[in-house]
């Protein structure tokens, strides 16, 4: 790869991909996302590879393996342009028919399209589906146009023009000025105006500046920032070379996680790559600007996502959060003036400097602007990830997008913003979603995680998970957190063990508020939020834990028995053959009967039961 | 010396630039109950039992005081309502983790507790992180770090094995605060209670509420009053 060494050279590069793309008839666009990966999508890649080759027609199909296109449900899956085919759930064998007829002639393989589950009907392109319809995907839509391991495709998409714009005419205010007046939010929790941090940032008088990026995503259920690092680890780095050429920051750091072995794999290919460029390193462009990236890898403590903890580890430390009264924006990483922000804040900066705030200011709310990506995940039909514009109602979120419930259990709640964030039920779903709503109604953004429950979960159940999760990845600093976190879960689990009393829900509710006040960081502080947010929401299912010893949704394991219905039991003997306790006893054709004494409670026998002749009582 | 002036719980209090307003506070006179605290060491904020409210802009905001750098105009107040119940909250918690200990048993007495109203635990240690920050900071020792997170933290020798370069000074025993047990000598498993029989030592005239009066108890946690 040559260097480029001016602004003009990135132009006529540009139009020399461009050109050269122009004489392909089709492209065959495989996402290669983590999610797709686990569907074995590579086996569909190589196979379609190959058929291409045998088939001849190396020469006017592209193959493009792209990142996550948001569909993971559906994987493998594939768009066949120019028809804008959209093929799903691929398997290798598939790959002689999609070549033969669709690459050759044009035809649609019928069998391989996508059935929408409320119509029946098959749907021929991506655009027509409900899930993708409904959405605005305005980050999301270049994951579909590039491969995360050519930066050509990412120049030949529109990519680093942001950043010649920047370094050839627009002043590091004036960048500022731009990113606070469209309104752009940090999109990693707390919500904070970038432009704000990035203005705090600039103004101190320090020479030696950071921009970190935090891509130490770990909630359970959210993959966005995942999705968009693998997909396009280019947009990022752009994000974060305007993001220092306004603060005057020479050196970033992006920190990823070590579970993410393919978004560590694309960026660190991103960064060498921009640097054999001449896009990274000294001089960028033929300009003044000197800047380069350094990737580090997390070791996967949830914690280390909060920025203090984060920076802490960077510099080779206990990923522990000190506390934040003096902000990093003042003394971040190794004392100086650092602006960190999410991957997906950094990957809307590009646009926002190319087509100006109000382009971006357009969509969203007052106090929200822009979109955002949701990992939307639980019981609904259409799992996967989604973007939409700020104020788009909860309702539509899950019903239109993810198309309602999956199991035809009602849906009860989502959880919104992961183990931080709250449970909101389904009869405050008529919301808009944004910053200020969700947190108004006791829950949050977050990082945009979104589980959706249905009747079959139990909420002191769901508390008492997200509790689990947080004692375990509690760093154990300060008090409130570590002891605090634990006497929640012990008293949770009292509830769901049926040893609750009436004072120990108030004594939660008194210590869930002292936690989430006194705790020295974010993590503490928003570790109380699920126990609060079902406590107000499902008092009456806490109520029947503690009042009456029952679980409503049938799950927390010392409130319920199972049955066996003498009127529906036809003595199969299926049941009892699946019971890995041989708790079930009973002569065949004759009704069974379970050994409560033996029964581990696991569930085995409901869902192996054809008849629903086993209640869960 | 450059000086700041603030105010805490109404009265104006001038101090040097740089120091906490837990320090500045313990240099009035004004007694904010702490345990994780020594002087001369960098404090961390672990214990949480200096919590005071910091009112900016009609706001206020709890926050730990050993760690809030006192700056000009500052406006904080330490014996609000508020911050009575968290403390005593957080003293509660820390006393039923750990009640062997006069320290802690005098911090739950100074801080209002009057009840455990969680199951006691009986461990040997509440991860103030004296032990470590002395070694560290005081002795360049680093014989002593911690290990694990969350729940399973622990204080440990690198390795779990005495290094070579752990003198023996003891000042990790001396500054632990688990180090003293109750009057009434150790508790057995099973046999733990609140001790509170000290509470008289907290009675102060009235509108002196929080003004410190060098009471005994202060030599129980460690009080850096006493250690001044």
């Amino acid at each position: 790869m040559r260097k480029l060494e001016h602004f003009e050279e990135l132009e006529t590069l540009r139009k020399k991909v461009v050109a050269q793309r122009g004489k392909i008839r089709s492209t065959v666009i495989i996402c290669g996302g983590s999610g797709c990966q686990a569907t074995r999508c590579l086996s569909v890649i190589d196979a379609v590879k190959k058929e291409i080759v045998k088939q001849g027609l190396d020469h006017e199909v592209l193959l493009r393996t792209t990142g996550c296109h948001g569909f993971c449900e559906q994987g493998p899956l594939m768009v066949v342009e120019p028809d804008n085919f959209f093929y799903c759930h691929l398997t290798a064998a598939d790959a002689q028919e999609i070549v033969s007829s669709t690459l050759k002639n044009g035809k649609v393989v019928d069998r391989l399209l996508y059935t929408d589950p409320l119509t029946g009907k098959k749907i021929k392109t991506e655009a027509e589906i409900p899930f993708y319809s409904a959405q605005y995907r305005q980050l999301l839509k270049y994951n579909k146009l590039l491969d995360p391991c050519s930066i050509e495709d990412y120049i030949a998409a529109g990519g680093y023009k942001a950043l010649a714009k920047t370094l050839t005419g627009i002043s590091p205010k004036a960048v500022i000025e731009e990113i606070k007046s469209s309104g752009l939010r940090g999109r990693g929790g707390g919500g904070f105006p970038t432009g704000r941090k990035w203005a705090e940032a600039r103004s101190v008088p320090e020479d030696e500046k950071y921009v970190v990026c935090n891509a130490d995503e770990g909630d359970p259920g959210a993959y966005m920032d995942r999705c968009v690092l693998e997909a396009n680890p280019h947009l990022v780095i752009e994000g974060m070379m305007i993001g220092a050429w306004a603060l005057g920051a020479r050196q970033g750091y992006v920190y990823v996680r070590k579970e993410y072995p393919l978004a560590v794999k694309h960026v660190k290919l991103a960064v060498k790559q921009a640097r054999e460029m001449g896009i990274l390193g000294e001089n960028i462009l033929g300009s003044s600007f000197c800047f380069d990236v350094e990737v580090a890898r997390g070791g996967g403590a949830f914690v280390c996502g909060e920025s203090t903890a984060l920076m802490a580890s960077l510099e080779g430390k206990v990923g522990e959060p000190r506390p934040k009264d003096i902000h990093t924006v003042k003394e971040g990483l190794w004392n100086k003036p650092t602006v960190l922000n999410n991957v997906e804040t950094w990957a809307n900066v590009p646009s926002i400097i190319l087509n100006g705030s109000g382009w971006f200011a357009s969509k969203g709310t007052r106090g929200s602007k822009g979109t955002k990506i949701f990992a939307l995940t639980g019981q609904v039909k259409n799992t996967g990830l989604v973007e939409i514009a700020m104020g788009t109602m909860l309702h539509d979120i899950i019903f239109k997008i993810g198309g309602g419930p999956k199991n035809g259990k009602a849906i009860k709640a989502v959880q919104a913003g992961g183990p931080s964030g709250g449970c909101l039920p389904v009869s405050k779903f008529d919301i808009p979603v944004d910053f200020d709503t969700l947190y108004k109604m006791g829950s949050m953004m977050g990082s945009g995680g979104m589980v959706v429950m249905d009747e079959g979960t139990c909420m002191v159940d769901l508390a008492k998970y997200f509790l689990k999760f947080l004692q375990d990845e509690s760093c154990g600093k300060c008090v409130p957190c570590r002891v605090g976190v634990d006497r929640m879960l012990e008293i949770v689990t009292d509830i769901a063990e049926g040893r609750g009393s009436r004072e120990q829900i108030s004594l939660l509710q008194e210590l869930a508020e002292t936690v989430a006040e006194t705790s020295l960081c974010a993590l503490g502080k928003t570790a109380p939020n699920p126990v609060l947010s079902t406590m107000r929401y499902f008092a009456d299912e806490y109520a029947a834990h503690v009042d009456e010893k029952r679980c409503p949704a049938g799950v927390c394991k010392e409130l319920i028995h199972y049955d066996i219905l003498a009127d529906k039991c036809t003595g199969c003997g299926v049941c009892l053959r699946s019971c890995p306790h041989d708790a079930i006893k009973g002569e065949k054709k004759t009704v069974h009967a379970i050994d409560e004494q033996i029964c581990r409670k696991c569930g085995i026998c409901v869902t192996e039961c054809k008849f629903d002749a086993i209640a869960v009582v | 010396m450059q000086t700041v002036t603030l105010t805490i719980d109404g009265s104006p209090v001038r101090t040097a630039k740089g120091s906490s307003v837990l320090d500045a506070a313990l240099e009035w006179g004004i007694c904010i109950p702490h345990l994780c605290h020594v002087p001369s060491l960098k404090d961390t904020g672990a214990c949480r039992i200096c919590i005071v409210e910091n009112v900016r802009n009609g706001e206020s905001k709890v926050t730990a005081s050993c760690t809030l750098t006192a700056q000009e105009g500052m406006v904080i107040r330490t014996n609000t309502e508020k911050i009575q119940k968290f403390r005593r909250n957080i003293a509660e918690l820390l006393v039923a983790q750990a009640p062997n200990s006069k320290a802690i048993q005098d911090v739950a007495v100074r801080c209002g507790v009057k009840e455990v109203r969680y199951p006691f635990r009986n461990d040997n240690c509440i991860q103030c992180g004296r032990c470590v920050r002395y070694c560290t900071e005081m002795w360049r020792a680093n014989a002593l770090g911690f290990v694990g997170r969350g729940k399973n933290r622990r204080v440990e020798f690198p390795f779990a094995t005495r290094p070579d370069f752990c003198k023996n000074c003891g000042s990790c025993t001396l500054y632990c605060p688990m180090s003293v047990t109750p009057c009434g000598g150790p508790m057995k498993r099973g046999e733990e209670s609140l001790c509170g029989k000290c509470e008289s030592q907290t009675v102060t005239a009235p509108g002196m509420i929080g003004a410190c009066t060098r009471c005994d108890l202060g030599k129980g946690f460690q009080c850096t009053r006493h250690m001044l």
